[in-house]
């Protein structure tokens, strides 16, 4: 059976800077996988040229069907949701008009997993502010926004760039919590995040990136060489 | 109740300022009164500006050469067939024997400026920011080049003339309020929200299904119509048309009027262009001389460019977003109050939306059966 998504020999340039040199990964249905690795190591541009939005070499599957040359209009549309860093939200807009724009992608005849009900349940800040502007909400509920918006096109897969960065401790476990629940719905994720710990115990498999380059693969959440990782993480 | 007033107000506010030129330019002496024309011409063309950049947020400098599209067709097309066969012996044949009525003109001009703003478009919205703004640039250039230079379909380098002159001041105020109905029904469409979503946010709104290059595509071309359609109300009024005058000073001074106005709002649009375009007229007979009791002032050749210029960069530092905020009429006042939701969320229905999601039929925010929670 075909992986949701496999990235096969992915690499990205822009100019003469090589940010992914080589990345190849899978991700299984209602699995959650995690890129960790230092500033500047290519996660971010791998998550970009995932959703289409760079120019990449390679190749990237989605059930089993390559998506190159696919905008990445039409990749929300085939069930892939992205959360970028920095949030992106609609910021003189209020935040029901940015949870409606979510639901623009929602796939006609797929029996949904996340509605409107499930998401407000999930983020009860949604309920609180829905008539406010995005951008007064402070980043922690900004984030939370983001990602709401992001489920409401029930996507298969869901791409999340850096959820907690910048938040307080308390914010970053919500984060946590929130992505357990949504793997609990199946659907995927394939995270990106500097909090690597975190992340590596909480997602199924994990690769280390390092200088664009995958230089370890963990399973299970477990990590049974601390300094392997380390090593990875940094490059040696 | 709000809601609908809003929506009222943001048709009725530009509409009332086309009447009121109107009325007042009709009581005004002959030689004022096309000045007054003028200024209705003028707005219909920073009106359909404003269809693109307005809602786009994409600086375009080429819209200008679909007026010159429009105004050419209209006016090579009505003038008399036996000087165009006399005065421009080089013509296509069929350029050089079909002769069309003055509202013909009008429409064939409209459609003509879609189509080529369609084609253009095709290349051009998949581009942003700067590179966007000099390539439309280029589209301005070419047009001026072909329309100098091809004396197979258009005067070449010497004026058009013995155009009809059917422009009064019923035909501008009637063509401005049309262009500003159709400015205004767009900006009320599905395509026209997400476009103003795009507008702010372009990676968010592709990442969330937005595509970006179809809804400039249908902005482009719909803007392109109005500017083909005010070309031909332009050359009906002037009698008369040579590519200099649609080209870099009339780009500049429509955009001067956008931005002065406001860009972001129809209100905006059409207040600068009319504030403007009465400044604009102002000027221009200055530079002729204008008499203030026994005093007579002339203006050097070329003040009135600069002193629009000047207009431009001054509102810029005081009022970045225009002399109306980019606010449609009364918007402040009739606004909702908690979380005012600025530009995209214009009333009549929910962004995704209003006419919207739920043109498929499905919820704004859709309720589908939940599996687990």
């Amino acid at each position: 059976m075909n992986p949701l998504l496999r990235l096969d020999d992915l690499r990205v340039t822009y100019g003469r800077v090589v940010a992914v040199k080589s990345v190849t990964l899978e991700v299984n249905e209602g699995q959650a996988v995690c890129l960790v690795g230092p500033n500047g190591a290519g996660k971010s541009s791998t998550l970009l040229a995932v959703m289409g939005a760079v120019r990449s070499r390679g190749d990237v599957l989605l059930r089993g069907t390559s998506t190159r040359g696919l905008r990445p209009e039409a990749l929300a549309h085939l069930g892939v949701a992205m959360v970028p860093e920095g949030r992106h939200l609609f910021q003189t807009m209020s935040v029901q008009d940015n949870l409606s724009l979510g639901t623009l992608a929602r796939r006609q005849g797929k029996r949904a997993r996340i509605d409107e009900r499930w998401v407000t349940e999930l983020f009860p800040i949604i309920g609180q502010f829905a008539s406010r502007r995005a951008g007064l909400l402070s980043g922690g509920q900004q984030q939370q926004v983001a990602i709401a918006r992001a489920l409401l096109s029930d996507p298969d897969l869901i791409l999340l760039d850096e959820p907690s960065l910048g938040l307080s401790p308390v914010a970053v476990d919500a984060v946590f919590e929130v992505l357990e629940r949504i793997r609990g719905v199946g659907v995927a994720i394939l995270l990106v995040e500097q909090r690597a710990q975190r992340a590596i115990r909480f997602c199924e498999r994990s690769y280390v990136l390092s200088d664009g380059e995958i230089r370890l693969e963990v399973t299970g959440g477990a990590v049974e060489d601390p300094q392997a990782v380390v090593e990875a993480y940094f490059g040696r | 109740m709000r809601p609908r007033l809003r929506l009222v107000a943001e048709l009725a506010g530009p509409l009332s300022l086309v009447v009121v030129v109107a009325v007042a330019g009709s009581a005004m002496s002959i030689a004022q009164q096309g000045n007054a024309i003028n200024v209705l011409v003028t707005a219909t063309i920073v009106v359909a500006l404003y269809v693109f950049i307005g809602n786009s947020g994409v600086w375009s400098f080429g819209q200008i050469s679909f007026v010159a599209v429009g105004a050419f067709a209209a006016g090579l097309l009505t003038s008399p067939t036996a000087t165009r066969q006399t005065s421009m012996p080089t013509l296509f044949k069929f350029l050089a024997t079909t002769q069309i009525s003055n509202t013909e003109s009008l429409v064939l001009a409209a459609g003509l400026g879609a189509v080529f703003s369609f084609l253009a478009g095709l290349v051009l919205m998949r581009l942003s920011g700067l590179s966007a703004g000099i390539a439309t640039f280029a589209v301005l250039e070419i047009t001026y080049d072909v329309l100098t230079y091809w004396d197979k379909i258009g005067p070449g380098a010497t004026t058009l003339a013995l155009v009809p002159v059917t422009t009064s001041m019923t035909v501008g105020a009637v063509g401005c309020g049309i262009a500003i109905v159709v400015a205004f029904a767009y900006q009320h469409t599905r395509s026209c929200r997400l476009l103003r979503a795009s507008r702010e946010d372009p990676v968010a709104a592709q990442g969330l299904g937005i595509s970006v290059f179809r809804h400039r595509l249908v902005a482009f071309t719909i803007s392109g119509g109005l500017a083909g359609f005010a070309g031909a109300l332009f050359v009906h009024e002037l009698g008369s048309i040579s590519t200099g005058q649609v080209y870099i000073d009339l780009t500049f001074a429509t955009l001067a009027m956008l931005v002065v106005g406001g860009a972001g709002s129809l209100w905006g649009a059409v207040l600068g262009g009319m504030g403007l375009g009465v400044v604009d007229a102002f000027l221009s007979n200055a530079e002729n001389g204008v008499a203030f009791g026994s005093v007579n002032v002339t203006l050097p050749n070329g003040m009135r460019v600069v002193i629009l210029g000047v207009l431009m960069v001054v509102v810029l530092i005081i009022a970045p977003k225009g002399v109306t905020g980019s606010r449609e009429f009364l918007e402040r006042f009739l606004s909702k109050r908690p979380g005012r939701a600025g530009a995209g969320n214009k009333p009549g229905g929910s962004l995704a939306g209003g006419a919207s999601v739920a043109d498929d039929g499905s919820q704004a925010v859709p309720s589908p059966s939940r599996t687990q929670s």
